[in-house]
């Protein structure tokens, strides 16, 4: 692993403060030097360090997706994602997890897999060098209840393959399942506290009893696992806080009983709303039958402006919004995730320098690694971007994978910065001439 | 895609014809033009990689590959590996194989059902980056022969390595179901193996009655049968039924050879002499000592093979390189070890034991007339080497030494370019 020194940048250094010129030095994974280079001053030459020229472009951390499906295959319905056979779905995992780096994500926290071992598997063989792929965090299937969402079994068909999540009745089953997974070596568990519109339970509805819950957070802190929670309705966001699950899913319902206790704790919880979901099902998936009337009559309209009113709310009160969510649907692929950062300034009224500090300050602890990570700063992890024009003052071409000209994890090169001497001349034939020596 | 013209090479075409300088024009996915002087074609519009007189030969055919084998040292332990990481492990290796110069590779066998199929899917739709392929199923056998890796006390199917048959019934029903999933060869282990307790490589143990209804199945839906057959009655057996690519064929006798020279314009060899090497001499550290694979049966074995191979090598059968890389002891990647292996101790020339890997190469791949050669209109398989295989064989597995490899016409290893070389060190 070569040293890179990146000069001639603008430093979006990840904590808040207006970007600057500078110089910044990668030696191993982690960032060893940074030197402000405005008002004529110039930084000290570097011997033995492969040097790049940013020419001006915006240097920032990489950004953390918050809710992540590798295994979701860009199907319209929980059934499609569920029938892939468990080959080729890796096989899909494998391009997905790329695919995620490519766009700038270097970290991701996985949400839940579609299949009982794909994320475990996915951050394993990222890990040990088989695939590329972002920092990954490993979900379980989503846990659910007979009936709830994930239970994906038809009446006549009731083998538990055929469902999507895994299913439990009762203390003592939600114990078995938790402990299988954790046997399989997931860093998370998911579980469905509240329904879903478009799978016939609303998102107002919740579907776990008390004790249900109780049992998995008790079991998943025994292993040292976090929980992670689909928390549509207040009265799970509320269930969430008061058994300690870190990670609220969606929250879209809330009322100022829930806001209160959120705001208390608001240090212990990290809230993922996942508006990709309700805008695009709401207005984007006519093509799969999902027409605006369709989605009205789901409930969808009137979620998506609860979740807007909901998410003000927290901005205000100081509770930390992350971006990513339920990409991997039909109407939601994957690659386009950056489109939370737009969602954000849109329509819950953050500045572009909140957006872009949701996918990067606080992606630190939500990967659990703390200040190491989401941060432009001496000793932090490697995880750059190299970004082509202002992202503060067009969030939207985070979006643009012409635009992200380099991807850096831990110190190497996911996507090189295209070479000067690379770009293909204007005129005359042969187009390139590239002589090998012997 | 864009064209690419290599100047300045040696051409070793593949054929068995004496190499020679000229030049070669590739456009889309197939060799336009092939120059032979030292004046270079036209490159209108081409990348132009100067050779610099290295040599361009066409890609590589592996005649027997195993990509799920996870260099293990026993069956077993490759049949443990759960399912997911299983097929992450076969796309590695599928990729690492195109990257080593084998551009085309003959599946023998996989070590769960759908492995082979799923990567030669995955290759083809451009998922990811691997050798032209052709799936084969599980290794089909009987009850206590080679593959069956169930142990008495847990006699359930997922324990086993190939697939359990008994009968001519239950063989057509296995046979049946790999179509159904899409393989394009149906293995078949017709003989034992010295790897196996009670079944060693002179043992014979299927009926003709079950390998005929093999043999029909497969005939039905235009498919192909391979099969492991080490003892001389297997590959008479084999031969009675009319299948066409026999694996090792160690043992034969004359009527065998007779039988074999017969079929020589349809019959292929592949030996996969590597593995009987590596198990004689090279297995030490995995517990198989040189007095141990004697004991096993591998001296004999060994000794045998050389002699039978010799005997259809003079006798015109088409002996094809490759088999059983992916163990421990015969790890994937060095395959080419046996061109090597042919020429010490089989009596080939070089130029005999490269035209295994190419121009046979194409026949098995069933493209005869567009693959395995450097010809006009065929397909870009190319291998660009630093050196001359001719005069040492051993470069074809030192990846240093393989420059450049070109499937299809577009490079799966784009050779090192001069200009990024001094960009390096400016630096």
């Amino acid at each position: 692993m070569a040293d890179v020194l990146f000069t001639n940048v603008r430093i979006f250094d990840g904590g808040g403060e207006a970007p600057f010129a500078g110089d910044v030095l990668v030696q191993g994974n982690r960032i060893s030097r940074i030197v402000k280079t405005g008002y004529g001053q110039r930084s000290p030459p570097v011997l033995g360090a492969t040097t790049v020229d940013g020419a001006g472009a915006f240097l920032m951390p990489g950004m953390v997706e918050a809710h992540t499906h590798f295994s979701w295959n860009d199907q319209p319905s929980l059934d499609a994602i569920q029938r892939m056979p468990p080959e080729e779905h890796i096989l899909w995992c494998a391009e997905v997890a790329k695919k995620y780096l490519d766009m700038g994500w270097t970290s991701c926290v996985g949400a839940a897999a579609a299949k009982p071992r794909l994320d475990v598997v996915i951050r394993n063989a990222i890990n040990d060098g088989t695939i590329v792929g972002p920092r990954y965090l490993a979900a379980s299937q989503e846990i659910t209840v007979p009936g709830g969402l994930g239970d994906t079994t038809a009446p006549h068909l009731p083998q538990h393959e055929f469902a999507f999540g895994a299913i439990v009745s009762g203390a003592e089953e939600m114990r078995r399942c938790v402990r299988m997974f954790a046997k399989y070596g997931v860093d998370s568990l998911k579980i469905n506290l509240s329904g879903e519109s478009i799978t016939g339970m609303p998102g107002e509805m919740s579907q776990f009893t008390e004790d249900e819950v109780r049992v998995c957070v008790e079991e998943a802190k025994a292993w040292g696992k976090r929980v992670a929670a689909h928390a549509r309705s207040a009265w799970s966001v509320k269930q969430c806080i008061k058994h300690g699950i870190e990670v609220i899913y969606h929250a879209s319902f809330t009322d100022e009983e829930a806001l209160d206790m959120l705001e208390a704790h608001k240090f212990e919880h990290f809230v993922a709303p996942g508006l990709a979901w309700l805008i695009n099902t709401s207005h984007h998936a006519s093509k799969w039958g999902l027409t605006p009337e369709v989605t009205k009559k789901m409930g969808y309209h009137r979620e998506l402006e609860a979740a807007i009113e909901s998410m003000k709310a927290m901005r205000k009160r100081g509770i930390r919004i992350l971006p990513g969510g339920d990409y991997g649907f039909a109407w939601t692929p994957h690659g386009t995730n950056a489109k939370d950062l737009e969602y954000f300034v849109k329509y819950v009224g953050m500045s572009t320098m909140e957006a872009l500090l949701s996918a990067t300050a606080w992606g630190g602890p939500m990967m659990k690694m703390g200040k190491q990570l989401g941060y432009i700063r001496e000793g932090c992890l490697a995880d750059i971007l190299l970004v082509d024009g202002d992202p503060l003052a067009d969030i939207t071409i985070l979006q643009d994978k012409a635009r992200i000209l380099a991807v850096m994890k831990d110190g190497e090169f996911h996507r090189a910065p295209p070479v000067g001497e690379a770009r293909p001349l204007r005129t005359g034939a042969p187009a390139t001439v590239n002589r090998w020596a012997a | 895609m864009s064209d690419t013209l290599f100047t300045n090479v040696r051409i070793l075409d593949g054929t068995g014809a004496n190499p020679y300088i000229g030049s070669v024009l590739v456009q889309g996915n197939r060799i336009r033009q092939v120059g032979r002087s030292t004046a270079p074609i036209s490159p209108s519009g081409a990348t132009v990689i100067d050779g610099a007189g290295a040599t361009l030969m066409p890609g590589m055919t592996e005649a027997h590959t195993h990509f799920s084998w996870n260099d293990a040292a026993d069956l077993a332990s490759i049949q443990t590996m759960p399912l997911e990481e299983h097929v992450l492990w076969t796309a590695k290796v599928a990729r690492n194989y195109l990257q080593a110069g084998f551009t085309s590779c003959l599946g023998a066998a996989c070590a769960k059902p759908r492995l082979d199929v799923v990567v030669r899917n995955a290759i083809n739709s451009g998922q990811i980056p691997g050798p032209r392929y052709l799936a084969a199923s599980q290794e089909i056998t009987v009850p206590g022969g080679l593959g069956d890796e169930m142990p008495p006390h847990l006699p359930f199917p997922d324990f086993s390595f190939g697939q359990v048959v008994n009968g001519a019934e239950d063989m057509r029903r296995v046979v049946r179901m790999f179509l159904k999933y899409g393989v394009d060869s149906i293995k078949i282990n017709l003989s034992g193996d010295n790897f196996v307790p009670g079944a060693d490589a002179k043992t014979t143990w299927m009926t003709d009655a079950e390998v005929a209804a093999a043999q029909e199945e497969v005939r039905m839906r235009g498919k192909r049968i391979i099969v492991h057959a080490r003892s001389c009655a297997s590959v008479k057996q084999a031969l009675r039924h009319g299948i066409r690519l026999i694996y090792h064929a160690s043992f034969t006798d004359t009527e065998a050879l007779d039988m074999l020279e017969a079929a020589r314009d349809e019959v292929f060899v592949a030996p996969g002499i590597g593995i009987l090497w590596a198990l004689l001499w090279e297995s030490e550290r995995w517990g198989v000592s040189h007095a141990k694979a004697v004991d096993m049966g591998y001296e004999e074995e060994w000794a045998a093979a050389c002699e039978s191979l010799k005997a259809m090598h003079k006798r015109g059968v088409r002996v094809l390189f490759g088999g059983d890389y992916g163990f421990a002891f015969n790890p994937h990647y060095q395959n080419a070890r046996d061109l090597e292996l042919f020429v010490k101790h089989l009596g080939f020339t070089p130029m005999e034991a490269i035209r295994c890997a190419t121009l046979y190469g194409g026949q098995i791949m069933m493209r005869p007339d567009e693959l395995g050669a450097i010809k006009e209109g065929y397909l870009a398989d190319l291998l660009l080497i630093d050196g001359d295989p001719l005069a040492n064989l051993s470069i074809l597995r030192d990846p240093k030494r393989i420059l450049a490899v070109m499937k299809d016409g577009v490079f799966a290893k784009a050779p090192a370019i001069a200009s990024q070389r001094v960009w390096e060190r400016a630096a």
